[in-house]
Order: C-alpha cells, then sequence, then structure tokens
C-alpha cells in the first residue's frame, strides 16, 4: 500500500534516496522521510504484534513500546499495522498462497544481496502468475472506473430534470437564459457567478453546508466527485468546454417529456437549491459547492494540465494525449460525447497505462 | 484526486498480493506501479501544496483508503465496541441487569455527563454518554417489550433520552439514538414508522429545525431525496456495490449474447443499468453490443420516497442509451395492489438471455413486503432465467432474544453504518445528517415497526430461500472479487469485502457485515453458464 503523503519533490524521474539511520531505521530522504519496511523490521514487527496478542489487540502505542526501536513513530506505526490488519482478512483468500509466497520470496531475493539460482526458476512461473493477476486487476480497476462515471453522468440527468422541475416552480426572476449554455466555455464559470445573486443563491461563504471551511469541502467533495461521483460538478470544476451531457452539437437530444431546454438551463448543479424560505437551512445544496469551487477551478484546473507530461513519460510512451485535447479516443466510435466528456481529468492524469486521452477544459 | 484514488485503489490490490508497503518496491518493481507511484505523486502533491496545514485534519489523509486513523486510534470504534461488549457478556444478551445499570446511570446521569466532559479525554465523555444512551434506549425497549412491560416506564425513559439527543447535532451515537428514540416513540404511541410517512409530525425529529410547508413537501422532499442520495453515492459503496457485482455478474453470463432482457423487481431510478449498458457498449468479446430490454416491475400508489415514477426511470434509461449508443426498450409490468408477480404478464423474446435482479434494502429503497418479494422470486423460477443477482441486508442471527435483541442488533447495525460514513466525511456534517434524515431515519423506524410487529422474530435470508427454491450457486469470479475491493477501497479502508460462499460477497464496515450479493442460476441445464 502507498504510503500517500509523497513528498512535493518527486516525481516519476527520482527514485526515493535511502539512507540509514543511526537506529538502523532505512529511510528515504524526500522531505517527508518514509520509512522503509525491510524484512527484518518487518519481522521485528510481527513479532511484536504477535507478542501483543495479534493485529487486533495489538496498537501502535504498545507496539512501538515493545520494538523498541528508535526512529520509528507512532506514525509508520498506524499505517503499518493497518495493512498488516488488513493482510489477515478473510478476503485475502482471493490472493493465491503461492503469489504471496513468491512475492514473498522475491522480496527476500532483492533484499538479500546473494542469489539463488535455484529460487530463480521457480521465480519466473510466480512472477509470471503475478503478473497475470496484476493485469487482470488493472483490466478491472480501468472498467470499474468507466462504470462509475457512466453511473455519475447518469446522475447528471437526474439533477438536471430536477432543476427544471424546480426552476419552473420558482420562476425566480424569469428564465435561465444567460446562465451560460454548458457547451459555452470560459464563460461558464463567469456566467453562473454573475446569477448568484439575481437567483438568490447564497454567496459562497453562506454555503458551509458541510461544516468545515471551503477548502476542506473542496478537498473533501473533490476527490469522489472527480471520480465521476459527483456529476455535475465536473462541469463547473473544470470550467471550459464542457458540453452538457447529452449533447454533441449543442442540441439537446434527450427524451423529455417536458418542454425545457437543458441548454438554457445551464448546469443542473446551480440549480438544486434554490432559496425559498421553507427550504432555507433545510436543505443540503448540491450545487454551491460546485459552484464554491469556482475559485479553485483555475488551481485545479492548473494541476491538471501539467500532470500527463509527466506520467506520460514515467510510461516511457505516451499514453495520453496532452491536457488540453479535446480528443476523444474512446473504443466505441458510436459513443456519443456523453461517456466521455466528463471524464475527470484526474483519471487521465493518471498513472494508469490506460491509453486513453480526455479531454477536460 | 480520481489519480490517486485509482493509484491507491490499485496500490491496494496490489499490495493484497505484496502485504508489504509498496514503498520498499518504487525501485524494482512492475512498471505499472512505478507509473501510479509517480502519478500519485504528483497528485498528492498539487493536492497537499494547496493546504498546507491540514495534516491530521488533512481531508486527503481522511479520505484516503490507505490510511483509516480512526481505525487505528479507535475513536469511532467505541460505540461498536460497547455494543459486542454488552452482546458478549454471559454469552447473551443480559438486559435485565442492563436495565437496572440504565436505571441508575439515568438518575445520576446529568451529573455525571458534566463531571465526566470536564474531567478527562473529551472521548471518554463521549463513551460514557454513548454507553448511557445505550442504556437507556436498551431499557425502553425492554420496558416496552420485556416481560415487565410499562408504557409508563418506557415513556420516562423516552422523555429523557429526547432530552440528551438531536437527530441533527452531536455525534454519530447521538444522533443514531435521536431516531431510534423516534421509532420507539411511534412503537409506544402506536402510529409506528412501517406506514407512516417518515415526517409524521408527531415526532420531534420532524419538528425540529425543519418546518416544511404541508404543501410543498413532495416537492421539497424530492429534491432533498435527490440530494441525499447522491451524497449517499459519494458517501459510500452502499449503493454501487451491490449493483457493481450484481452488473459484473451479469456481463459475465451474457458474454455470447445477443439479446438480453433484464426483469428488474424494483428499479428505482434505474441508475444500475448506466454501468451496465456502459459496460455492454463497450464489451470486446462476443457479439458486440447486444440488445437490452428492460422490464421493471411497478407498483400502484406510490407516495414512497421516490426519485420519480417507474416511467421517468423508463425514458431517463431509453434517453442515457441512446446517448451512449447501446440499443435499449424499456417496459413496465404492472404489479396489483397485493403485489404478487405474475410471470405470465412478462413478455419474453425467444432467444434472449434472462435476467432476474432483484435489489432489496439499499439504503435509499422503499421497503417491500416479505410476501411481495416471496411472489416474484418463486414466480421467477417457472422463468428459467440465465441469472439471479440479489442483494439484500445481512442481518445477524439474534436467535430467541425477541425484540430487545433484534432491536440491539439493529442499533448495531445503523451504528455500522453511521460510523462508516462519519469515517469517510468527519467534517460534512450537514451532508451526513441529510442522508440520515431522508434515508436511514425511516429505515430505522419501519425496520423497528416490523420487528416490533413480528416479535422479533427473523426471517432467513432471501438467499437461503433462493437455494430452497432450486436455484443453483453461480460462482463469483475473480475479477467480480477485484472490482469489489477496489470500489471499497475508493471508501475507506474500514469497508471489507468477504467472499461468505462462493457465489455470495458481503459488504462490512469493520466487524459488521451490512449487505449481502448473492448471484443464482435456475437449475436447468438450458441455462448453464
Amino acid at each position: 500500500m502507498f504510503q500517500h503523503k509523497k513528498p512535493s519533490s518527486m516525481n516519476s524521474h527520482e527514485r526515493p534516496l535511502c539512507v540509514q539511520g543511526d537506529s538502523g531505521l532505512v529511510l528515504t530522504t524526500d522531505p517527508k522521510p518514509r520509512l522503509r519496511w525491510t524484512v527484518e523490521l518487518h519481522e521485528r514487527f510481527v513479532d511484536a504484534v504477535t507478542q501483543l496478542g495479534g493485529p487486533d489487540k495489538a496498537t501502535p502505542k504498545t507496539i512501538m513500546r515493545v520494538m523498541g526501536v528508535k526512529g520509528l513513530t507512532l506514525y509508520h506505526l498506524k499505517s503499518h499495522l493497518q495493512k498488516f490488519r488488513l493482510g489477515k482478512q478473510p478476503h485475502k483468500e482471493f490472493n493465491d498462497h503461492s503469489i504471496k509466497d513468491g512475492m514473498r520470496a522475491l522480496e527476500l531475493q532483492r533484499n538479500t544481496a546473494s542469489s539463488s539460482a535455484m529460487i530463480g526458476r521457480s521465480m519466473n512461473e510466480m512472477q509470471m502468475e503475478v503478473q497475470r493477476r496484476l493485469h487482470e486487476q488493472l483490466e478491472v480497476q480501468r472498467h470499474l472506473q468507466l462504470r462509475i462515471e457512466a453511473q455519475g453522468k447518469y446522475m447528471q440527468s437526474i439533477l438536471e430534470k430536477a432543476c427544471q422541475t424546480l426552476a419552473g416552480e420558482n420562476m425566480a426572476s424569469g428564465s435561465y437564459k444567460g446562465m451560460g449554455n454548458q457547451g459555452v466555455n470560459p464563460h461558464d464559470m463567469a456566467g453562473i457567478k454573475d446569477f448568484t445573486s439575481p437567483l438568490n443563491f447564497p454567496s459562497f461563504q453562506d454555503l458551509n453546508i458541510y461544516g468545515g471551511d471551503q477548502l476542506d469541502l473542496h478537498q473533501n467533495l473533490e476527490r469522489p466527485s472527480l471520480d465521476g461521483f459527483l456529476g455535475g460538478n465536473d462541469n463547473l470544476c473544470l470550467g471550459k468546454k464542457r458540453p452538457s451531457p447529452y449533447s454533441g452539437s449543442g442540441k439537446s437530444p434527450l427524451i423529455w417529456s417536458d418542454d425545457l431546454r437543458l441548454q438554457d438551463l445551464g448546469t443542473a448543479a446551480s440549480c438544486l437549491g434554490p432559496q425559498d424560505d421553507p427550504f432555507k437551512g433545510d436543505q443540503i445544496q448540491m450545487a454551491p459547492p460546485s459552484m464554491e469551487r469556482g475559485s479553485d477551478i483555475e488551481s485545479f484546473s492548473e494541476i491538471y494540465e501539467t500532470k500527463p507530461v509527466i506520467s506520460g513519460d514515467s510510461l516511457g510512451e505516451k499514453k495520453f494525449e496532452a491536457a488540453g485535447s479535446a480528443k476523444l479516443e474512446r473504443p466505441s466510435p458510436r459513443r456519443g460525447p456523453l461517456a466521455t466528456d466528463r471524464m475527470s481529468p484526474m483519471i487521465n492524469t493518471g498513472g494508469i497505462p490506460q491509453g486513453r486521452s480526455s479531454p477536460f477544459g | 484526486m480520481n489519480l490517486v484514488t485509482s493509484a491507491t485503489a490499485m496500490a491496494m490490490a496490489i499490495d493484497d498480493a505484496l502485504e508489504l508497503d509498496l514503498s520498499s518496491y518504487s525501485t524494482t518493481t512492475t512498471t505499472t506501479t512505478t507509473t501510479t507511484t509517480g502519478g500519485a505523486i504528483t497528485t498528492t502533491t498539487t493536492t497537499t501544496t494547496s493546504s498546507p496545514e491540514y495534516d491530521h485534519g488533512c481531508n486527503w489523509n481522511d479520505w484516503s483508503p490507505v490510511v483509516d486513523w480512526d481505525a487505528l486510534s479507535g475513536g469511532h470504534d467505541d460505540f461498536r465496541d460497547l455494543i459486542e461488549s454488552m452482546m458478549d457478556e454471559d454469552g447473551e444478551l443480559n438486559s435485565v441487569r442492563v436495565v437496572q445499570e440504565a436505571c441508575i446511570s439515568n438518575s445520576t446521569s446529568s451529573s455525571t455527563t458534566d463531571t465526566i466532559r470536564t474531567v478527562d479525554d473529551e472521548s471518554n465523555g463521549q463513551d460514557s454518554k454513548g454507553l448511557r444512551l445505550v442504556h437507556l434506549l436498551m431499557a425502553a425497549a425492554e420496558a416496552l417489550t420485556g416481560p415487565n412491560k410499562s408504557r409508563d416506564l418506557a415513556r420516562v425513559i423516552l422523555v429523557r433520552l429526547k432530552e440528551l439527543v438531536s437527530p441533527t447535532d452531536g455525534t454519530n451515537m447521538e444522533r443514531l439514538a435521536a431516531y431510534f428514540t423516534d421509532a420507539l416513540q411511534g412503537l409506544l404511541e402506536g402510529t409506528g414508522g412501517a406506514h407512516g410517512n417518515s415526517n409524521n409530525n408527531k415526532h420531534f425529529i420532524t419538528n425540529g429545525p425543519h418546518h416544511h410547508h404541508h404543501h410543498h413537501r413532495d416537492e421539497h422532499h424530492q429534491t432533498d431525496v435527490i440530494a441525499a442520495f447522491q451524497l449517499l453515492q459519494d458517501m459510500s459503496p452502499y449503493v454501487k456495490f451491490g449493483q457493481f457485482t450484481a452488473n459484473q455478474a451479469i456481463l459475465e453470463a451474457v458474454i455470447q449474447d445477443k439479446r438480453i432482457h433484464i426483469v428488474d423487481y424494483d428499479i428505482m431510478e434505474g441508475i444500475q443499468w448506466a454501468s451496465l449498458m456502459q459496460a455492454l457498449v463497450s464489451r470486446k468479446d462476443g457479439p458486440p453490443t447486444p440488445h437490452l430490454r428492460i422490464t421493471a416491475l411497478s407498483r400502484g400508489g406510490s407516495g414512497r420516497r421516490s426519485i420519480g415514477t417507474c416511467q421517468e426511470t423508463g425514458r431517463r434509461l431509453v434517453a442515457f442509451a441512446a446517448s451512449i449508443g447501446q440499443p435499449f426498450s424499456f417496459h413496465q409490468c404492472r404489479l396489483d395492489s397485493d403485489e404478487s408477480f405474475r410471470p405470465s404478464a412478462l413478455k419474453l423474446v425467444k432467444g434472449e438471455a434472462l435476467i432476474v435482479n432483484c435489489m432489496l434494502n439499499l439504503p435509499h429503497f422503499s421497503y417491500r413486503a416479505p410476501d411481495s418479494v416471496a411472489s416474484f422470486l418463486s414466480g421467477s423460477k417457472t422463468l428459467n432465467p440465465r441469472l439471479i443477482t440479489l442483494v439484500e441486508e445481512e442481518v445477524a442471527p439474534t436467535g430467541d432474544g425477541g425484540f430487545v435483541a433484534r432491536f440491539m442488533d439493529s442499533l448495531y447495525h445503523y451504528s455500522a453504518v453511521y460510523d462508516s460514513l462519519e469515517a469517510g466525511f468527519p467534517m460534512q456534517n450537514r451532508a451526513r445528517a441529510l442522508v440520515e434524515r431522508v434515508f436511514l431515519g425511516p429505515r430505522i423506524a419501519g425496520s423497528l415497526a416490523r420487528i416490533y410487529r413480528t416479535h422479533g422474530e427473523e426471517g432467513s435470508p432471501w438467499g437461503e430461500w433462493l437455494s430452497g427454491l432450486g436455484f443453483r450457486a453461480v460462482p463469483i469470479s475473480y475479477a467480480n472479487q477485484v472490482q469489489a475491493k477496489l470500489l471499497l477501497g475508493i471508501f475507506n479502508d474500514g469497508y471489507r469485502v468477504e467472499e461468505l460462499a462462493n457465489n455470495r460477497l458481503v459488504l462490512g464496515w469493520k466487524s459488521r457485515r451490512l449487505l449481502s450479493a448473492s448471484v443464482w442460476t435456475s437449475s436447468s441445464l438450458d441455462s448453464d453458464l
């Protein structure tokens, strides 16, 4: 499992340099030094845990005491203990024992200076098995992302429909025209921001929906939403060039029974959360968070735009197009923009060698 | 963020094989790992730079599937442990003693609360309060139904409880206790929660900060429902787990088919089929993009929490299918008011692969009476479906404990759900409160009402029922298991998936099992997979 605290200076070109401290701990030289769990250290850990009665009884504090290793912090132990506990869970049976043993043997082989020809041959078989499993897992991962996105897009249609219903009821300050056609780009954000007041949407400051401060909000929501969960937010988050989910050429092909035109509505999210008195204070406003992100949109976009370069290189081949590209390279040509437009940039800037590109603006 | 998600999710998947910190492999493992690392590093970098001071409170931490600080520090485990310890004492629930304790603690609670609170850790105080609430709830349940029934005592205890809790403020335990209190109140007054609207004005929950104008209620409610639904999906795997597991099993079962027909017991808003369609249009093996037909069972009167009618769902699905190029048609099959299912009412087409999909008890679903479910499942048997996908609540057996035992088990169950939401989104109090109000609260009320009516007798799981009807188990594939694990990995490490049978995956939070997804086929040779 990854230690998620990756230091800022690291990119895939650098390998973490390791130093051995006085206590015998191997630490990396990143700005946030990461402990390297060598076989020896891990064995001491396991010993300590066993002494304490197993992974469920042991706590980071007690383990630290028992191990008595200088420089080992609770921080290190917490995460390692967690992984260890996970490793003990029943669903571990998913993996072949042979694979685990093989990997352990691999690790041993790497860490110990001596190599053994005997191990070599069966290592290959195990390695291949592991490779095969890893490959399958990657496939599953890729499919999972697409499926999650699909649900996100579908949710978008639900949100928008609800929006229309509300819009019809509220009739607040006339029409929504000018909210910004989703298909129109940089003006999106401006348009929505501008309409905050006339439509009586709460100002950003008021939107303390989720508690904590704005940054927290972004952080916490951002991740799941960028997975495609909060479909509506994608539009706003990435601001520019995002056609509405169902339109390719600006026309709305949706077969709604109502008359409302999606185009004129702007984003669903922005509608959800009218400010009727009865509603006030009651509802969680879906939209505002996304609008709220306006201030951070640029920074996030910037972030994403720089990604592909790095990740692409690390693979040794360009697996993703540049961030700004709006090209869709999805398998089925029949697929409308719906399926891919809303791809979060994260997916494509990621370390997943999937050969997809994504448009994001 | 998605990058990190997938990175860590993948790392977790890989890591399960390795069982060690992959950081030590960063120089030497497979390319993909390195790449992921590279990507993850970059991503995380920029994320953290934008909020450098958030370390402990860093949402990346809180969200990350890699580390679950709360689990390790034991902060939110406390209540579950409490319940567990109470259940385990003397090998069974010793309710009499607990009632006594409750009465004692009841009388001294006010002073003790303050004392404890001021003394030490906040968590200690909360533990005590949590424990007190549990005692009170159990005492109330006992008073309501136990051998020494006393409605007056129950009433008094509930009054006390209401002073201590609120459905929107306080800790998980406090909010949860509020809903349970409310549910018990309903039982006491005989209004019940099973048929009642969750917005029954008699209950203090809805008399709280929410002032609905009656004529606005439905639309208002609709928006709340949708928002809560979105939030539920974002904050937890409870919706996606069952749907994705079922979908994957379906995909594997229909690889060579050109026509697929799915009969959906409770289609709700139809979101399950969005991802299935996506998978169908992009499948590489077998005939490309098969034709998909979905028949949804629809019921007459609603009055339930819903995100639109069956027809609207149909329209939505048609539109979605069109947008991704999935050949699709939608049908409805109306059920009578007694909800008995008549298989003959279905239009079947020769050569189509028939799938029966039965989602029960997802948090945003309405309750379906056992008779209805039974009718549907038995009826399905006559259709000889290729596959039956079943998702249902996983309920722990409580033996002869009667109402109180099931009440406590229910408390345990929902505390796990609450904890799971909080673990993932500790700062998003209002969001969670909305989900609790819209979905979980009414669930609790309904569930308790049913338990009350059946005097704590529990039905057997529907999976067992299917087995009894003669359906055969269909093993859940490796890919499906991996998908489940990856999905959970996106959320929080506290979620776990267990393979309790070769055809059954169970989603749980920490040590509490919550949701079961199983796959079956009719035993006719025609439907061999």
